[in-house]
């Protein structure tokens, strides 16, 4: 059992184990208040709504951490800051009383249109400026740090002068932000790009990774899709045991959003996490 | 142009924007005039801006992309429309989903406006016929059940408030409605077509004829009701902003009977409406 620990630049807590929040479970999770250490919700979910879900979330808040994770801030964009949404975001992050928020190292739409997705930058020295400088921004505003995460990505731009792993790791010190490393993520781009993942993950500046996801994917014999429809598959574990032993706890999350199975295979899947944070052989048993 | 002029974040950015919403597919995006226009040399050789992978080519890789645009919007599509899906069938669906969506591509952050223009764009866009217009209408009740359920929140009038407006205030007050209501006028009976075929069943085309329906959420669950031609006056002018007695006048007017039946109607309603909660103040 490691006693190795190295604390983030900003002291955030490791949460232990918890589950992206899902409508799914709203009900179960607001009747039966399960075993979980902490809840992430899609914070776009909860914006623009003044209906059922954000009903929900403020009970499970009342009981649970809760941290925010974004798909839509677009940090890579070249469209202007939207500082509406980040209004939003903050009015979401006090309601909730966030532990934390954040969004992915990639850009959603330009012109003013939104694809929906997460699109990679070319890991160029002026993609990091633009990067760098957006971040500061951002966090400058919201007067917090953002936690921003590494994509899964499925091209590689003939521009880019870097890897991305040397792109995400200048990011994080140069705009002082801090990272969310998803594992499954490396996972996927690794094999999208003929990359090896431990090389990928030992060049991650840890003292600012906060949180960690775990997901399953899937596997297309050619290239992977980060699906989160299914079980973190044996190298995913592999590289979260890496990963804690860079870090010696992180606050670690399951990310399960399609095919979406009842919350106690939630609870027992991101149960097996523990083995590798406690050192245990058994895995942590959390009730139904 | 060169290797640094590719490198333009802004330009590579609307380059790949270009072709993976191109509606035919990434190949036709690459070849597509505004993808050419931002960036040229991609048209003659992809691999100049996009690297192929040990397994992918660079057509392929950017592909993932583009199929992944489509695919989840078309998903989020059906899972807001069911019943309009069924009228129209898939395959005429999921044309008029494409058409909208290259035609409306999404401007906001998250996914809860994506569709607010679909069925207006399928009143236009639809062929002729009845077929298109129970689509038509049903799209709008689907569309108002999406709205009622983000739509703000409004403590309902209660019994005692209710209790508490005197006779003689009556005729000059006005009721306000939640603004998690929508009064919905139709050319086909489709809340009832929309009951029968999320029912499990495959209902028949029905005849068109004018019918009225309000949707509306209580507490947090979502409701659509049909409503009497009169119900649904009433309700119209009063959120007009009509008093009381005004509204009244201008909905049922015109209906025979005595006092006595038409104040037991009106009754019948209002308790009717009180119980779903639909009005929130009094002025």
């Amino acid at each position: 059992m490691t006693q190795f620990s190295l604390p983030n630049r900003w002291k955030l807590p490791d949460l232990g184990l918890g589950v992206g929040l899902r409508t799914q479970h709203f009900r179960h999770i607001t009747e039966r208040w399960p075993a979980m250490d902490w809840f992430e919700i899609l914070s776009e979910n909860f914006i623009d709504t003044e209906g059922r879900p954000l009903y929900f979330l403020d009970q499970i808040a009342e009981r649970y951490p809760i941290v925010m994770h974004g798909v839509c801030l677009s940090i890579g964009s070249t469209d202007p800051v939207d500082f509406e949404f980040l209004d939003k975001l903050a009015a979401l992050a006090k309601r909730v009383n966030a532990v934390w928020l954040g969004d992915h190292i990639c850009w959603t739409g330009v012109a003013g249109l939104n694809g929906h997705d997460l699109y990679p930058v070319p890991y160029t020295e002026e993609g990091l400026r633009h990067m760098v400088s957006r971040v500061r921004i951002i966090q400058d505003y919201l007067e917090r740090p953002l936690v921003l995460e590494n994509p899964s990505t499925y091209l590689t731009f003939a521009s880019s002068s870097m890897p991305e792993e040397e792109f995400i790791a200048r990011l994080a010190v140069e705009a002082k932000c801090a990272l969310l490393l998803d594992v499954n993520n490396v996972y996927v781009t690794c094999r999208n790009h003929d990359l090896d993942p431990v090389a990928y993950l030992d060049a991650m500046p840890y003292e600012h990774v906060v949180q960690v996801h775990l997901a399953g994917h899937t596997d297309n014999g050619t290239h992977c899709i980060d699906t989160h429809d299914g079980r973190v598959i044996d190298e995913v574990w592999k590289l979260y045991a890496r990963v804690h032993e860079k870090t010696g706890g992180r606050a670690t999350l399951l990310e399960w959003d399609a095919n979406v199975p009842k919350f106690s295979v939630l609870q027992q899947e991101v149960g097996k996490a523990a083995r590798f944070r406690n050192g245990a052989k058994a895995e942590r048993r959390v009730a139904a | 142009m060169s290797l640094r002029d590719t490198a333009r974040l802004e330009t590579v950015e609307r380059w790949m924007q270009a072709v993976v919403m191109h509606p035919d597919g990434a190949e036709s995006g690459v070849r597509s005039k505004p993808a050419r226009r931002l960036l040229p040399q991609a048209a003659a050789s992809l691999e100049s801006v996009v690297l192929p992978s040990k397994s992918l080519t660079s057509i392929e890789r950017i592909g993932i992309y583009a199929h992944m645009y489509y695919a989840r919007l078309l998903e989020i599509l059906v899972a807001e429309y069911p019943t309009t899906q069924q009228v129209l069938g898939e395959k005429a669906f999921e044309r008029a989903c494409r058409q909208f969506l290259e035609r409306n591509p999404s401007k906001h952050r998250t996914l809860n406006h994506l569709s607010v223009r679909f069925p207006d764009f399928l009143s236009r866009h639809l062929p002729p016929g009845n077929r298109s217009k129970l689509a038509v209408d049903v799209a709008r009740i689907e569309r108002a059940l999406e709205d009622v359920f983000d739509a703000a929140r409004a403590e309902p009038l209660t019994a005692a408030e209710f209790a508490s407006i005197s006779a003689d205030q009556w005729h000059r007050v006005r009721l306000r409605l939640i603004p998690a209501l929508q009064l919905l006028k139709l050319r086909f009976p489709a809340n009832a077509y929309m009951n029968a075929a999320r029912g499990g069943g495959k209902p028949h085309m029905p005849r068109p004829r004018a019918t009225f329906a309000i949707v509306y959420r209580r507490g947090f669950q979502v409701f659509r009701r049909d409503q009497a031609p009169e119900q649904f006056k009433l309700l119209a002018a009063l959120a007009r902003g009509q008093t009381l007695a005004q509204a009244v006048r201008s909905s049922v007017s015109g209906r025979s009977g005595n006092a006595d039946r038409l104040a037991a109607t009106l009754g019948a309603w209002f308790r009717e409406w009180a119980a779903a909660g639909i009005f929130c103040g009094i002025k």
